[in-house]
């Protein structure tokens, strides 16, 4: 099998142009409107931006339902809004507007955010480079989880699921590909829920179930 | 003495050290030219004082300028800052003049600098007209704007706003900060330096010299403020909010910050500060020296909980360094403080000192949970205010600009 290429990106948020949203009805307005890679980073982007890393909910617009619109029942919805599930951007959006418009059919008066408080629209660029790090066997995953970045974490585990299809991370594209059998590790990175990590605990997490799957002596239990 | 990049490993560990490598190795060469109006004192020189040299370490040929300017000038762009802030000021057309004028001479002198440089980042008001001066040359102009603007007096945004959006693209702190222009403009928060004297580890020998310095006893907790003596700021707030937990517990509490004598409204302020304190031991109001950086470090350290009351603020760097040494931070709920402190993690935000003074008793009968919050801070910090941070999205930054793509993934 050919050796995994390790690559590494970094990004920088920049405005998306768009007015910010002030209230419920803009904010439905903005996403409505907004160019996909808007709604791409503030769904996926966010563990790679300056921004608490334990929030109640992972992407923005359910943070600001909850924190500054004071919305829970919406905050709740959009926080089960998951990215990776659909197939296109367009579908994302098609799914956010429709919990939107829900909500906004059910309360008398439309939900907004104190001065100061807004939203801002924001999308990114990201820059991917390779690093000339290589893991050349699978027994090696875990070791190689340990000495990446953050952000290389992110490009083969979460920004991955955008780009393969079918939607999985890099490392199991690259063990499906082997000639041997390796779905212990595929088996092992398909258990954890990655929504729910942070980039660092993530990382933790990979090396802790490669590690149990690979076994004392490499060969993993592949029963 | 300049510090390089490894001396950093420590700190944010040796993966992010190489990948700062990997991007600067893409851009090795790259003549970079970065011009301001200090070479010191205020924010902008001592970012770029630690800037340039890491950036030359990472192989681009980056330079520093300093503007030369007469005292009118700077009389002129001082109410310049300020009217971008939102004061209302008043500028002649003569004002104006002297402003385009004095650029005009930098310019002459700048100009194999600017004609040479691949990439051009005028930071501030103060250089912008050098945004449209020296029509013929090739590199990538960008305006850094460390200040908020979201809210300027508009005649002055009238008469600046020409030469800056002449630039291929601006960079403000924070999104409330921007305002619209007809190029890409990038966010880029402030970040602060681990190994500096305002934020480096410090021996306990020193933080004891400190607390007897200012009498302050080590049996009993610690508030402290740091800031500049600011209406913004809230001192008299953070006063308030001390009274109402020291009929509880036996606190202290330090107002630490500069402040000119000669600046009327911070005397006043200062005065108003001493004023509310009266004869009460436990208030010490400490106006401290520009380069008292290793003194605040050691009071920032030596405090139990850290303050930031502020009605106001940009960004907040005095709450980062907090964070930076472990420690919780009550908050206003304002600027970059929002995006530094949030509820039950990192400290609390609050909007009065009824506020504070709840948050502060919570945290006091709690230590454990100040301990909790402290290590989550640090953590916080090293992820995402540190100089290597802003480093990153520089270089970052600059590849997006020279390739014209702003958006999107940029392979490289």
């Amino acid at each position: 099998m050919n050796p995994f290429e390790i690559k590494d990106c970094a990004l920088l948020t920049r405005m998306s142009g768009l007015p910010a949203a002030v209230n419920l009805r803009e904010l439905r307005d903005r996403i409505a409107s907004c160019h996909r890679d808007v709604l791409y980073h503030h769904f996926c982007e966010t563990p790679l931006t300056p921004s608490f890393d334990l929030p109640d909910y992972r992407n923005d617009f359910a943070v600001w339902a909850k924190s500054r619109l004071g919305d829970d029942v919406l905050a709740e919805r959009l926080g089960m809004v998951d990215p990776y599930s659909v197939e296109a951007m367009e579908d994302l959006r098609a799914a956010t507007l429709e919990i939107i418009d829900e909500r906004l059919s059910e309360v008398t008066m439309v939900p907004w955010a104190r001065p100061g408080k807004e939203l801002y629209l924001m999308q990114a660029v990201t820059i991917v480079f390779d690093t000339g790090d290589r893991i050349t066997h699978p027994d090696e995953l875990a070791a190689a989880i340990g000495r990446i970045t953050n952000s290389s974490i992110y490009f083969h585990v979460l920004e991955a699921r955008r780009r393969n299809t079918p939607r999985e991370d890099d490392f199991s594209a690259w063990l499906r590909g082997g000639e041997e059998d390796w779905s212990h590790y595929i088996r092992a990175i398909e258990s954890i829920d990655v929504t729910f990590f942070t980039l660092p605990e993530l990382r933790r997490k990979m090396i802790e179930v490669l590690t149990s799957a690979r076994g004392p002596g490499g060969k993993g239990d592949r029963a | 003495m300049n510090k390089t990049l490894e001396a950093y490993e420590a700190v944010v560990g040796g993966a992010v050290i190489r990948q700062l490598r990997m991007l600067g190795e893409r851009l090795k060469g790259l003549t970079v030219l970065h011009v301001n109006s200090t070479s010191e004192g205020g924010g902008v020189a001592e970012i770029l004082t630690w800037m340039v040299p890491l950036m030359r370490d990472l192989g681009l040929d980056a330079h520093w300028k300093v503007i030369r300017g007469t005292p009118a000038f700077f009389s002129v762009t001082k109410s310049i800052h300020n009217g971008l802030q939102g004061k209302p000021v008043t500028l002649t057309r003569k004002d104006w003049d002297t402003y385009y004028g004095v650029n005009a001479e930098n310019c002459g002198e700048l100009r194999d600098s600017l004609g040479k440089a691949d990439v051009i980042v005028i930071h501030d008001p103060q250089p912008a007209p050098l945004l449209t001066l020296c029509p013929n040359r090739k590199g990538k102009r960008i305006w850094r704007a460390h200040i908020d603007i979201s809210r300027p007096f508009r005649g002055v945004w009238k008469m600046l706003r020409p030469f800056v959006e002449k630039a291929d693209a601006s960079v403000f702190s924070m999104s409330k900060f921007a305002q619209a222009l007809p190029h890409p403009q990038f966010i880029i928060s402030p970040s602060i330096d681990p190994l500096s004297d305002k934020n480096m580890d410090l021996p306990k020998t020193e933080l004891e010299e400190v607390r007897e310095r200012f009498d302050l006893d080590p049996m009993r907790p610690l508030l402290v403020q740091i800031s500049r003596f600011d209406r913004f700021k809230d001192p008299v707030g953070v006063i308030q909010a001390y009274r109402m937990v020291r009929r509880v517990l036996p606190v202290q509490l330090v107002l630490a910050g500069g402040g000119a004598t000669d600046d009327p409204e911070g005397k006043e302020i200062l005065d108003e500060v001493r004023d509310a304190a009266g004869d009460d031991p436990d208030i010490h109001v400490l106006l401290l020296p520009p380069d008292a950086h290793r003194t605040v470090n050691a009071l920032q350290r030596l405090a139990d909980i850290v303050i930031q009351k502020s009605t106001r603020e940009g960004f907040g760097l005095t709450v980062t360094e907090a964070l930076w040494k472990g420690k919780p931070v009550i908050g206003g709920d304002v600027g970059g403080i929002q995006l530094q402190v949030t509820d039950h993690y990192t400290g609390y935000r609050v909007d009065t000192p009824e506020g504070a003074a709840h948050r502060i008793r919570f945290l006091l009968h709690h230590r454990d949970k100040m301990v909790q919050m402290g290590a989550t801070a640090r953590e916080y910090v090293r992820e995402n205010f540190l100089l290597t941070r802003n480093l990153r999205e520089y270089l970052t930054l600059f590849t997006c600009v020279l390739r014209g793509q702003h958006r999107g993934t940029i392979a490289v």
